[in-house]
């Protein structure tokens, strides 16, 4: 991929700007022009207090509204059903129920910081191209390889909880896949231009949210499931 | 839609000119953070000391109660009981003496205790969670380690987790530990105290090796199924078995059975057929059997003791052959029964046994129709029997005693509600739970084992009680605090007289060096306090000292060489080391000694509210009859127990008078001049009048 | 009045006090502003202009502002809370009953501490997403990307460990569970699980352990990745500016017909 360039170094004396945009067909034009800059004292750092203090108002009535939980004294005697982790850590605890302690909690973590961390170093994510533009074919049958192959696998573990947001976002691929980009729908149009990072991103954000909301209110005494609603 | 839109449009606005909008924002963040110290200052507790002001500004004593009142937050503080008491703060009044008639809440005042709120805080007796400053955190908090305030009716359960002693002051308490042991519950629940001690059952269940030469299939069944029915005071509990249970716990108890050389006796069909209803009634008041058995009477009343098993119907129970061997010698059938063995003639064995045969229950066995058992019915019988855990209480062979067969209770007060089920509607507090456990053990759901017991709600309530004092606080506080129970002693009298004691079974009744039961008088030094010819001829007729109880020493037909032996026994053995028997002389006392003590008597100490001397005057029932208490008692034994009855007897109801040397000899010899003689009556015409308090009065 | 207080406050920072302590003087010009943000020990790391477009609060959600926001008063509060806690048992979990129920205004600074964490943590999540949305790791922000993510990573440690310190069940079993699975780690777990409680179980030292990470560590940490990370949001060229979304195939910028293998590219040029 040696048709993309990009170049600033970190010692740049002023800000970097676009001041070409080419495409294969159309000749050199400038898209793009010196924005209007205005200055970070008092402009941004103003806005920023702002935006801070909204957030801290909110933060006090809260606090002064909601008491924080605490509940009896640790006691390694007995233990509550269920245990839960702080609920950003749900999503693991939920998988943990499917898969063992070194899947869930070691290698599917790992792999997740290793390939949030790696994003921007490879080439397929910086690439803004729909998935089915270029190589169609390919990435067809890679589409539905890797989302059969998951959905499979998933469902092999009755791991329905992460299977239902894999289907959607599957079902949703598949939409782009057979809709033009010409297309009269502008939903459809989105989805067409969606390069392959943001379906990755997006399934992995419905994955963590899916997951997450059912391990703090849809999981009960033995990792049952109950109806927040109902208790 | 619109409003979301214009929320927009301003939000971007407050963009637009963020200088000026940091400054509203600023000004409402400060408003919002001065609502935090504001809710402070609104605090409930605030709330309570301003009404306390209120209170007190109209009474008389106002200045000196403005004075005591502090404002602030006011807590007790003792570490080493893990106390942080904060409940002062708004129960301002606790220790003000004055405000004894306020009823308002949190302002009354603390009723007296022996205790001082200062070294022990409030929730070491009351629970709840002392360190909150809220009303509803303080007392209605089930969080770990807290539990929600303890019902008043519940409140000697704060005793009981330091003093496992009774306490005069806590009779729900110490009527709740009695029941635990006399019902057998201790028998299947573990009650481990924090001296390391387990409470131990007092309860006698018979042991079932031998039960067909006792007793029929029939009646087994019948009692299986109610126990009540046959005896109202029954301690055995309902099973709630269904009829085929009954059946086959029946059939294997039977099939179980060994019989055993000499359960069985006949008795020359003269005597036993000529049996006198009235005379084996006599025989049967005169052995007075009535000081442990109960028997209702024509009323429906039980009169008697409750040491051995109702006899109301004991002609249904037993068959009769087995009922004169028993009377014959208890100890052959059952060793450890706590049934004296007296002597009896077979005449007198023939009048008894026929009169217990008439007391029949007709109704009981009427409608118990068994077919012969099958062996899948015995087998069945015998799963049941491990089920139920029958064999924690009675012994039967082939069914090994189950060790824990109930849940351990040594804690059971501080059970983290967590760890209990309820079931629906009932309140989530552990007095509910286990006043409801007692009650009903078996509607928390299927698969319980636990029996049905017939408890008055009194006695619910006072084992709740006691069960509430079996806390974990109990196993926390400093060793120092503990007060221990009483338990028995592995004392056995030794030698011949030994074996004759423990034959007529004396510390049924009797405790000697802190063995035995307490029905009777404590033995330990009885030959430092009675007079040797008076023993001699108790034992042979013993006679009441107190006619105004029913109990009383039954007559043994010792022989007289069991009974010198008895009498050299207890006057050589039984003596306290730290009395001379010679130390005041039994007679010889000057006539005026004698009446300045006769006038000690009656005038100043003014002993005949008690105590009778003169039988045709005096009217004192609460202590011994004194008429002929000369013979009786040794002189020096009375001159100290005039001195200090409570260091002879511990926990005598006689009062310590504080008497002067002086006045203590006089009374003496006023006393060794009552030698009674002639005076013997027989106590049967005020036998009527019975009483409860037997324990520890003097003789 | 307002010009009364302006006028007091133009002659406070024309005073000479001000100037010793605000190098940049007083004045309104751009030089004197720009002043502000450079000659500013805390302020340098920013960059001294911004694009406009940037300050619309659309374009950022200030996302990044918040998270950062939530930080400060995490820092504050946790502060004040250290005054009342002592990391040890049981006397951690009285302190939370004494913040509770006898300290001025404990119960609120705990409830803020408490509600600004998980905001923290919420906060820093979505910044995460936004920024992936919006496209703003692509080179040449790369490595800004990753400290972002072990700042998240450090948000979500200081999170977990603040979670022990109340010493209350919650805090005991969701250490436990936690903690847990640090075992499954091949062939070093058990060792890492001891590494993180100081013991087999979350006991006193865990408390203590948690207690030094969550107050020191792990505040330094965060508040030397947070200087690189706004550093770098300087010296990467300021705030994202999403001007090369996916455009390819807009219709109305491309003539030919859909499978024409057209990219977009941009070529970022530095004068």
């Amino acid at each position: 991929m040696s048709d993309y360039v990009a170049g600033v170094s970190s010692d740049a004396k002023k800000s970097p700007k676009r001041v070409v945009f080419v495409t294969r067909r159309t000749s050199a034009h400038v898209r793009s022009q010196d924005e209007e800059q205005v200055q970070t004292y008092p402009e941004a750092l103003f806005r920023a207090a702002l935006a801070v203090q909204v957030l801290v108002i909110a933060l006090v009535l809260m606090s002064l509204f909601f008491n924080a939980p605490l509940e009896g004294i640790a006691n390694p005697t007995v233990t509550p059903n269920p245990a839960k982790a702080p609920w950003y850590f749900l999503g693991l605890q939920e998988m943990l129920h499917y898969f063992p302690p070194v899947v869930a909690g070691v290698m599917i973590p790992g792999l997740l910081v290793v390939a949030l961390v790696v994003i921007p170093y490879f080439n397929i994510n910086i690439r803004p191209d729909g998935v089915f533009l270029k190589d169609r074919r390919r990435n067809l049958t890679i589409f539905y390889i890797i989302a059969g192959g998951l959905s499979l696998f998933l469902w092999f573990f009755d791991v329905y909880v992460a299977l239902a947001p894999t289907l959607a976002v599957a079902g949703f691929l598949l939409i782009a896949a057979y809709s033009a980009p010409q297309s009269t729908s502008r939903f459809r149009r989105y989805l067409v231009s969606r390069p392959v990072s943001w379906w990755i991103m997006t399934w992995f954000l419905l994955e963590l949210t899916v997951l997450t909301v059912v391990g703090t209110f849809f999981r009960g005494p033995g990792w049952s499931w109950v109806l927040p609603w109902r208790s | 839609m619109r409003t979301l839109k214009n929320c927009w449009n301003s939000w971007r606005r407050l963009f637009g000119d963020p200088i000026r909008a940091f400054g509203i924002t600023s000004v409402l963040l400060l408003i919002a953070l001065a609502i935090a110290p504001a809710k402070d200052h609104f605090s409930e507790w605030r709330h309570y000391q301003h009404g306390y002001l209120k209170l007190i500004q109209s009474r008389r004593d106002a200045p000196v109660l403005e004075r005591h009142f502090q404002a602030g937050i006011h807590q007790i503080w003792l570490p080493k009981l893990g106390v942080v008491d904060r409940c002062e703060t708004c129960h301002v009044g606790l220790t003000e003496t004055s405000l004894g008639d306020v009823r308002m809440e949190p302002y009354s005042r603390h009723p007296a205790i022996p205790h001082s709120m200062q070294q022990f805080g409030c929730v070491v007796c009351h629970r709840g969670q002392g360190a909150a400053t809220t009303v509803a955190a303080a007392h209605d908090s089930t969080l770990a380690p807290n539990e929600p305030i303890l019902p008043a009716r519940y409140d000697e359960a704060a005793c009981g987790q330091c003093h496992h002693a009774d306490l005069e002051g806590t009779p729900t308490l110490n009527q709740g530990r009695e029941l635990l042991a006399r019902y057998g519950c201790v028998r299947c629940h573990t009650i481990k105290l924090p001296d390391g001690s387990a409470m131990q059952p007092t309860d006698a269940p018979p042991p079932l090796t031998h039960i067909a030469d006792k007793t029929t299939r029939e009646w087994i069944y019948a009692w299986l199924k109610d126990p009540a029915s046959y005896a109202a005071s029954a301690t055995m509990p309902n099973f709630l078995l269904s009829d085929q249970e009954a059946r086959d716990i029946s059939a294997f108890l039977m099939a179980n059975s060994v019989p055993k050389p000499g359960d069985t006796a006949s008795l020359k069909a003269t005597s036993a057929t000529n049996a006198d209803p009235a005379a084996g009634a006599s025989l049967y008041g005169e052995s007075f059997c009535a000081s442990c058995h109960a028997m209702q009477n024509a009323a429906g009343n039980l009169v008697g003791g409750d040491l051995g098993p109702e006899l109301t119907a004991v002609g249904t129970k037993v068959k009769p052959e087995w009922l004169t061997a028993w009377l014959r010698d208890p100890r052959n059938y059952d060793a450890g029964t706590a049934m004296p063995h007296y002597r009896f003639t077979d005449a007198q064995l023939g009048l008894l046994s026929g009169f217990l045969e008439s007391k029949t229950n007709s109704d009981l066995l009427a409608n118990v129709h068994l077919d012969p058992a099958t062996p899948e019915q015995i087998a069945h019988g015998k799963q049941l029997v491990e089920v139920y855990g029958c064999a924690a209480c009675h012994a039967i062979r082939g069914v090994p005693k189950p060790d824990n067969y109930g849940p351990d209770l040594s804690r059971v007060g501080s059970k983290p509600l967590a760890q209990l089920v309820f079931t629906a509607g009932m309140p989530r507090t552990l007095p509910t739970y286990l006043s409801n456990k007692i009650e009903h053990p078996r509607i928390f759901g299927p698969g319980l084992h636990m029996p049905q017991f017939t408890f008055t709600p009194a006695q619910v309530d006072a084992l709740t009680t006691a069960l509430l004092s079996l806390t974990d606080r109990s196993y926390t506080l400093p060793a120092k605090m503990q007060i221990a129970a009483v338990g028995q002693s592995s004392y056995t009298p030794a030698g011949k007289a030994g074996e004759l004691m423990t034959d007529l079974n004396c510390m049924a009744c009797h405790r000697i060096n802190g063995h035995g039961g307490d029905m009777a008088p404590d033995l330990s030094w009885e030959g430092s306090a009675v007079q040797r010819q008076w023993l001699d001829a108790f034992l042979k007729n013993p006679n009441t000292l107190r006619p105004a109880l029913i109990r009383r020493m039954p007559r043994f037909n010792l022989t007289d060489q069991e009974r010198t032996e008895l009498t050299n026994y207890i006057m050589t053995v039984y003596q306290n080391p730290k009395i001379d028997r010679d130390a005041m002389p039994q007679s010889g006392y000057s006539a005026e000694m004698v009446e300045h003590g006769r006038q000690l008597f009656y005038g100043k100490y003014a002993c005949q509210s008690c105590h009778i001397v003169d039988p045709v005057q005096d009217r004192g029932y609460i202590g011994p009859t004194l008429t002929d208490v000369g013979s009786r008692l040794n002189a020096e034994w009375i001159y100290l127990w005039l001195k200090n009855p409570q260091q002879l007897r511990p926990g005598t109801i006689e009062p310590n008078r504080g008497m002067s040397d002086d006045d203590a000899r006089a009374l003496t010899a006023f006393l060794t001049m009552q030698k009674g003689a002639g005076s013997r009556k027989s106590g049967a015409g005020v036998a009527s009048l019975r009483t409860s308090g037997t324990k520890g009065v003097g003789q | 009045m307002q010009s009364r207080i302006s006028t007091n406050l133009e002659r406070l920072r024309a005073s000479r006090l001000w100037n010793s302590i605000f190098r940049s003087g007083s004045g309104t010009s751009t030089l004197h502003r720009s002043m502000a943000i450079q000659q500013n020990v805390f302020l340098h790391i920013l960059p001294t202009k911004v694009r406009r477009r940037m300050l619309n609060f659309d374009a950022t959600w200030y996302l990044g502002t918040l998270t950062l926001g939530t930080f400060l008063v995490l820092v504050i509060t946790g502060i004040l809370l250290m005054f009342y806690y002592h990391p040890s048992v049981p006397q951690a979990y009285f302190d939370m009953k004494d913040l509770r129920y006898v300290v001025s205004s404990g119960l609120f600074l705990r409830n803020l501490h408490r509600w600004s964490a998980h905001a923290m943590v919420l906060l820093a999540f979505a910044h995460l997403f936004r920024v992936f949305y919006r496209g703003a790791y692509r080179p040449p922000r790369e490595f800004n990307w990753v400290v972002g993510i072990i700042l998240l990573l450090v948000t979500l440690l200081l999170s977990y460990t603040g979670y022990l310190l109340p010493w209350d069940q919650l805090a005991f079993w969701a250490i436990t569970v936690g903690s847990n699975i640090s075992s499954a780690v091949p062939f070093v777990g058990q060792k890492i699980h001891f590494l993180l409680l100081g013991g087999n179980l979350v006991n006193a030292n865990a408390l203590l352990r948690f207690y030094v990470l969550h107050c020191v560590i792990l505040p330094l940490a965060a508040v030397m990745l947070i200087a690189v990370h706004f550093w770098r949001i300087r010296k990467d060229g300021g705030l994202y500016v999403q001007q090369s979304e996916p455009v390819a195939q807009c219709a109305e910028e491309t003539a030919g017909p859909a499978t024409t293998e057209e990219t977009a590219e941009e070529v970022m040029a530095k004068p």
